[in-house]
């Protein structure tokens, strides 16, 4: 067992370090033949947005060198409409549930998190996307409004190429861990023009690297998550050896389940031991 | 839906397209009619995405997919791919065509490339013993499905825009008449085709009426199983994920805002 949010009163324990990266399983409704909830210490649902969004139109991904570009533009049905729908869904699930929450208006996301009181017993976290240009008091202050609207863990997902800027200022505010990272946005021809969105795949492994080293020299007093690029045991290890407490996969899922589910076997002896923290010492 | 290693047993080759007869029990006995399979391509993880066939025949333990030449890298690789190489499988995908319960004359109608995957249904409901005709329109004879490949009481119309095979053109002028015998249809073809079959439907039959007509909303899936929503689609009235609600349609929704 870990803990993701040791410095929490409610704490977010995981009995895997592989988390299921933001909609991976939906919002944990619709799972990929031969993968479980119990092969992950969690799962990150898909984003959602105070009010529902209809999402990009056609076309929403490309194949790139290594990988793919995928732009929904936020699809979702909206907060209300995805707590009613699944929070059966969550009561049931074996594993930890993570809301993703995603801002649209200034305050919406403290709004979503002030409105998950009553299922505080179901939901483990909320993760929230730190969109690439956000400066040091923009991310500062949305934290901090979603601190103050929830006691539940937050998992603040940095931007894989901002990720050491960003980091203390999250933590300061409020967050209780760090996803390293959200993947770089990028563009790509496809016959109709371009698409925009983040990029996904092998490709992205780098990216992460290189903000897990930078995050290392910062010596920060929280769990971080590695995320984007990682596809094999190899990866994993190699972030789990770079200090992260559990690493997420997305893509991996999506393309090849059965690989997925190798990788969810192999990684629970790697399962990082850390000492247990008392909250009360904070 | 299974993900299986399925082994590619054979292939034939017509001119520069490529059949390829994939040999998977499991996977075979759960596909129906207008179902895709996504396959791996590639040895490692570079083409990324799966490719997306709609099975061109479906037998009971395997399945033909048809490979005509693009310049995608990854139909490529499957091209060049020896005979006994195992392929990573993911399917079936979605909803197929359903065997209309009520009717008794089955219209298949399809443009270029797509036709192609109407044939396990024609075969489907030819071996039910309903009649059927199969009406086709392609740029070149190249994509039209050859004659000996259908069952002999399939009443078969083409037409080619170069007039090398059948009628010079497309299919509107033999389309009312086909409308008029038949009591349910089956398409596939892009949506700018589908826009003219409804057309030539409600000038024809006065109505597009719900169980009258299934198409096949065809498109590059990415998991195909409803996380990544990266197929979706506007229809039934809202941005519709396709490997969950299709690819096969009802026209009505199709064009229901």
């Amino acid at each position: 067992m870990l803990n993701l949010a040791p410095h929490n009163k409610l704490g977010l324990d995981i009995q895997s370090p592989l988390i299921a990266g933001s909609g991976v399983v939906g919002f944990g409704d619709v799972w990929p033949p031969g993968l479980h909830a119990q092969d992950f210490g969690a799962i990150i649902t898909a984003p959602i947005s105070a009010s529902p969004r209809v999402g990009a139109a056609q076309p929403r991904l490309v194949e790139t060198p290594g990988g793919f570009l995928l732009n929904t533009g936020g699809h979702n049905p909206g907060f209300r409409r995805v707590i009613d729908r699944h929070r059966t869904t969550w009561r049931r699930l074996s594993t930890p549930v993570i809301l993703s929450l995603v801002g649209g208006e200034p305050g919406d996301r403290a709004w979503m998190a002030a409105h998950l009181e009553p299922l505080e017993d179901v939901i483990a976290g909320v993760a929230l996307p730190i969109s690439e240009d956000v400066n040091l008091s923009e991310a500062a202050a949305f934290i901090a409004a979603v601190r103050r609207a929830t006691p539940l863990p937050i998992l603040a997902q940095l931007p894989v190429t901002r990720a050491a800027y960003l980091a203390k200022t999250v933590l300061i505010a409020g967050a209780d861990a760090l996803i390293v990272g959200a993947p770089p946005p990028g563009a790509y021809p496809v016959r109709q023009g371009f698409i925009e969105g983040p990029m996904g795949g092998p490709a992205v492994f780098p990216y992460t690297v290189r903000a897990l080293r930078r995050l290392a020299d910062l010596d920060l007093d929280a769990p971080l998550i590695a995320a984007g690029g990682i596809y094999t045991l190899d990866d994993a290890l190699l972030c789990l050896e770079m200090g992260v407490s559990a690493v997420q996969i997305r893509g991996l899922i999506w393309r090849d389940p059965a690989e997925a589910h190798r990788l969810a076997i192999n990684i629970r002896p790697f399962m990082p031991q850390v000492e247990e923290i008392d909250p009360g010492e904070t | 839906m299974v993900q299986v290693k399925a082994k590619l047993q054979a292939r034939e080759l017509q001119g520069a397209v490529q059949f390829l007869r994939v040999a998977s029990s499991s996977m075979a006995e759960r596909l129906q009619p207008g179902q895709p399979v996504l396959i791996k391509v590639g040895w490692g993880h570079d083409p990324f995405l799966r490719r997306t066939f709609y099975p061109i025949s479906l037998e009971s333990d395997a399945f033909v997919i048809r490979v005509p030449p693009d310049a995608d890298r990854g139909r490529a690789w499957l091209r060049m791919a020896p005979e006994g190489t195992e392929l990573d499988c993911l399917g079936p995908i979605g909803a197929g065509f359903t065997m209309p319960t009520q009717a008794q004359r089955i219209l298949c109608v399809g443009r270029g490339e797509s036709s192609w995957w109407l044939l396990p249904f024609v075969n489907a409901a030819s071996d039910r013993g309903l009649a059927v005709t199969l009406a086709v329109e392609a740029t070149t004879r190249r994509q039209i499905i050859p004659a000996r490949d259908l069952p002999l009481s399939v009443e078969y119309h083409v037409a080619t825009r170069d007039g090398s095979v059948g009628d010079k053109g497309d299919l509107t002028p033999a389309l009312p008449s086909l409308l008029r015998w038949a009591d349910a249809v089956v398409a596939a073809g892009p949506m700018a085709f589908y826009q003219q079959l409804r057309y030539t439907i409600e000038s024809t039959r006065t109505i597009l009426t719900r169980g009258y007509a299934q198409v096949l909303v065809a498109t590059e899936f990415f998991c195909g199983y409803g996380a990544c929503q990266s197929c979706v689609a506007d229809v039934a009235g809202g941005r519709r994920r396709v490997c969950l609600r299709g690819p096969v349609f009802d026209m009505v929704d199709v064009f229901r805002s």
